[in-house]
């Protein structure tokens, strides 16, 4: 065992930090579990020698399997078969030299902890099972670890051998991430899903932008390299922060409401202000909107991508023209399933009893959604100053990179849109007809609903389901399997699940031979042995 | 110190223009719309009479609304005119200049668009969830087809703020080349769907059913709906900015120079008035589309705007 924090260490554990104590203060403070669980990720995060970064990964992965376990026993065997080859990739490679099978192992190993597609299956079935303080702690900060160990390793340990190729997959891999996560979050029901389905997409962003600075490290291209790694390292900030924030938030409309079936709920801002202000804010930085805490590492991404395809061959141009499409696609996808995630659960009218009833958030859980809401403001408003606090870093993993100046300036686009709002009450105060008077709904000329049913008929407001239609029916059938399931998931997992199953088949028919077959076995291969001999001789 | 202040007075005045001139033009497509119908149409001031009357109308909230239901036109609104104040409008170089990145710009319309698809759903209707799903399904091409046509800008002007690539084009020799013209196919494709025109949307339709960015707004009322009305005419204006100041920059006035100002001016009116006369033309002579052949049309926008870099790529190649 041999600690030995780096830059890189520090910048993960303040990123830990937030989350763990948020998740603790949240409720899961009396689980020993959880604080094995956290234990385990320091553990990773400190360690100096491959030892101890090995203990504390798989120590993080058993603990994390018990809380799944504990929560819903379905996805916990596809999660752990998942911890286990990603174990089986990291032990190898660690003590490989570096080399170019030393990255793949290690990008298998960290892709199928981090949800990296395609080994990205388990992720949305795994995540949403524990209870939410530990779903908010594996998106937030397991993912993080994971990706902590591909940095580490793509940019410090194995830089000796790096090539370009290593960054076209990380690139491909994560374009792939976008694409399937945000669409999924798109189609999702389940709130807790759509988080995790998120996840996947945001992991997909850091990895794009890894991807883009371990290509033009190997490259010699300082600028792209600057830029790749501004835009990742700032996207896991935000992410640990605003995700984390989202899935308490989760765990208390389940805690208040009893389902989280986004067609179940409705019109929770009317009961829970404070969730909804703190869910607004976590849904904004989600949707990378501008003044939001996903927008800077969007932008700095997306100018990358551009950067990229601006030089090179034409190949990698078609390439990052490609991927810039893809980006944007994956952009309006997750703006898409913010909205829907706030439009569906917040807004509108109740959809069940339950949801009319929900009682706001007070005391443990509003402080820990507090407190990580603070944390994402200085990271939404002063982005640049962020970065600069993350040069030490910056410069660890990549001594020559240049580090231009952030071209977005969130503070000057927050005083233009006061100056206009303070325009805009001064006209409406002075000449507008103030006030506001409350009057049954238009709804297309319907008459108003019945007694009996004070907010209307549930079954007449569209459905979270309902939202999604358009976009399932024009391009969900494309990109997803049958039934808008996760393409990974029947092309991948069900042939191998298929072929697990054949194995065992054979297997037990192998066991249950009768005498007479075994005799024969073994007499065949006598012959078929005599009969190799013999040719060998005779040759 | 001069150069400040002549940039402050350019940007006031830019701000003046566009929010005094939005209505304007949309009364003017309106006009032309019903000349071109046969129709002898209301007056061009008519938007200024509507978003009056929208003012000193009393402002009604559905009972099923909640307490959020006054930030979504306030938002869409705010986010709408601070891109307004970042493209150029008859002179480059205004103090918003350094802030006007194309990406922000991107990420301000997806405020806007947020917003009036919350607005939407705020009630529970079904017309306004109807609307917002449809909303998302054009966004996620347009947004695509909008970055591609993007790179290509950025490849030909080494800038990504929309102030520099409208100086690029008018002070360097790009000249007419297959890659603009592909980057104009798309960059209109993608206008037309933004600001909720025929052939994927119709501002003035009446049937509920057909509507994508009115459905949103049915709810709403009074000073509220004033904003988002606003917004829609501000964001008419904003894309003819935009358009006009990326492929159209010839002679733009330059903020430092008071001189180049009114031949600026001149012009700007001139090419508002002209993509004014164009768009009603253009509308009254296609029909509206089916809800899900808009992704194809913006599917094929996006191959354009892909098509404009590999032309670019290529040309690239053979130029070295």
């Amino acid at each position: 065992m041999h600690l030995q924090p780096d830059a890189l260490s520090w910048l993960f554990l303040g990123i830990l930090l937030p989350q763990v104590v948020a998740s603790a203060v949240a409720g899961m403070r009396g689980s020993v579990t959880f604080w094995v669980f956290g234990l385990g990720m320091a553990l990773a995060l400190l360690a100096g020698d491959a030892f101890t970064l090995i203990f504390g990964f798989e120590l993080m992965s058993a603990a994390s399997w018990l809380l799944v376990l504990r929560g819903d026993e379905r996805p916990a065997t596809f999660y752990v078969t998942m911890a286990i080859f990603s174990g089986a990739c990291l032990i190898p490679a660690v003590f490989l030299p570096a080399s170019s099978v030393a990255f793949v192992l290690i990008l298998l190993g960290t892709g199928a902890k981090a949800g990296l597609a395609p080994l990205h299956a388990w992720l949305p079935k795994a995540h949403p099972a524990p209870p939410a303080g530990v779903s908010a702690l594996m998106s937030g900060g397991m993912v993080k670890v994971a990706l902590y160990v591909l940095i580490r390793y793509a940019f410090i340990i194995l830089a000796p051998a790096a090539q370009p190729w290593w960054g076209v997959v990380l690139i491909a891999a994560g374009l792939a991430s976008v694409l399937i996560g945000a669409l999924r979050a798109m189609l999702e029901v389940e709130l807790k899903t759509v988080l995790a389905c998120s996840t996947v997409e945001h992991v997909g962003l850091i990895a794009v932008g890894l991807g883009v600075a371990l290509r033009a490290k190997a490259m010699g291209d300082e600028t792209l390299e600057g830029l790749g790694l501004q835009a990742a390292l700032l996207c896991i900030v935000a992410h640990a922060l605003f995700k984390p924030l989202l899935f308490l938030g989760a765990g208390e409309v389940k805690h208040a409401v009893g389902t989280t079936s986004l067609n179940w709920l409705g019109g929770l801002v009317r009961g829970m202000p404070r969730l909804g202000g703190l869910m607004l804010l976590g849904a904004a930085c989600m949707a990378a909107l501008p003044l939001g805490a996903g927008f800077a590492p969007e932008f700095l991404l997306l100018h990358a991508i551009i950067g990229a395809a601006a030089t090179g061959g034409i190949l990698a141009r078609l390439f990052f023209t490609a991927a810039l499409a893809i980006l944007g696609l994956g952009a309006a996808l997750a703006l898409g399933a913010a909205v829907r995630l706030f439009g569906m659960g917040f807004l509108g009218r109740p959809r069940s009893l339950q949801a009319a009833a929900a009682d706001d958030i007070r005391g443990a859980p509003l402080m820990a959604m507090g407190l990580l809401a603070v944390l994402i403001l200085p990271v939404a408003l002063l982005p640049g100053l962020v970065l600069g606090t993350m040069t030490p870093v910056l410069l660890l993993l990549a001594p020559q990179a240049a580090l231009p100046p952030l071209a977005y300036a969130p503070l000057s686009l927050a005083v233009l849109a006061l100056l206009l709002a303070a325009a805009l009450g001064f006209v409406l105060q002075r000449w507008g007809v103030r006030g506001t008077r409350e009057v049954a709904g238009w709804n297309g000329g319907f008459g108003a609903p019945p007694p009996w049913l004070p907010f209307g008929d549930p079954a007449t407001q569209p459905s979270a389901t309902g939202l999604a239609e358009p976009v399932a029916r024009a391009i969900g059938r494309g990109v997803l399997a049958r039934d808008m399931a996760d393409p990974t998931e029947a092309w991948l997992v069900a042939p191998l699940l298929q072929l697990y199953r054949r194995l065992v088949r054979l297997a037990e028919r192998i066991r249950r031979a009768t005498i007479r077959e075994r005799l024969a076995f073994v007499f065949g291969a006598l012959v078929v042995f005599l009969l190799a001999l013999g040719l060998g001789e005779g040759g | 110190m001069l150069g400040f202040a002549l940039g402050l007075i350019a940007t006031l005045l830019h701000a003046a223009l566009v929010f005094a001139a939005a209505p304007l033009v949309a009364g003017v497509v309106g006009k032309i719309r019903a000349w071109a119908l046969g129709r002898r149409g209301a007056p061009v001031w008519q938007p200024y009479l509507q978003l009056y009357k929208l003012l000193r109308k009393s402002t009604l909230v559905p009972e099923t609304a909640t307490e959020l239901f006054a930030l979504w036109p306030v938002a869409c609104f705010l986010a709408t005119a601070v891109a307004m104040l970042l493209v150029p409008s008859f002179c480059t170089g205004m103090l918003t200049a350094p802030l006007g990145d194309f990406i922000t710009l991107i990420g301000l319309f997806a405020i806007a668009r947020a917003a009036t698809m919350l607005g939407g759903m705020e009630t529970g209707f079904g017309f306004g969830g109807a609307g917002a799903g449809r909303e998302v399904l054009f966004s996620i091409f347009a947004e695509a087809a909008l970055l591609v046509a993007l790179l290509c800008f950025v490849l030909l002007a080494h800038g990504a703020t929309v102030d520099g690539i409208a100086v690029a084009f008018d002070t360097q020799h790009i000249g007419i080349s297959v890659s603009l013209g592909f980057a104009l196919a798309a960059l209109l494709a993608v206008a037309l769907t933004e600001t909720g025109r025929i052939p994927t949307d119709n501002p003035s339709g009446h049937l509920e059913l057909a509507m994508v960015h009115e459905a949103m707004l049915l709810e709403y009322s009074g000073r509220f709906l004033l904003l988002f009305e606003y917004a829609a005419m501000l964001r008419l204006l904003l894309w003819m900015d935009l358009i006009g100041a990326i492929f159209i920059p010839f002679r733009l006035g330059q903020a430092g120079d008071v001189f180049s100002w009114p031949g600026g001016l001149l012009l700007w009116v001139l090419k508002i008035g002209a993509m004014a006369v164009v768009l009603p033309l253009f509308e009254v002579s296609t029909a509206k589309m089916r809800v899900f052949r808009v992704p194809e049309f913006l599917g094929a926008a996006m191959l354009l705007g892909f098509l404009a870099s590999v032309f670019l790529f290529v040309a690239a190649r053979i130029g070295s």
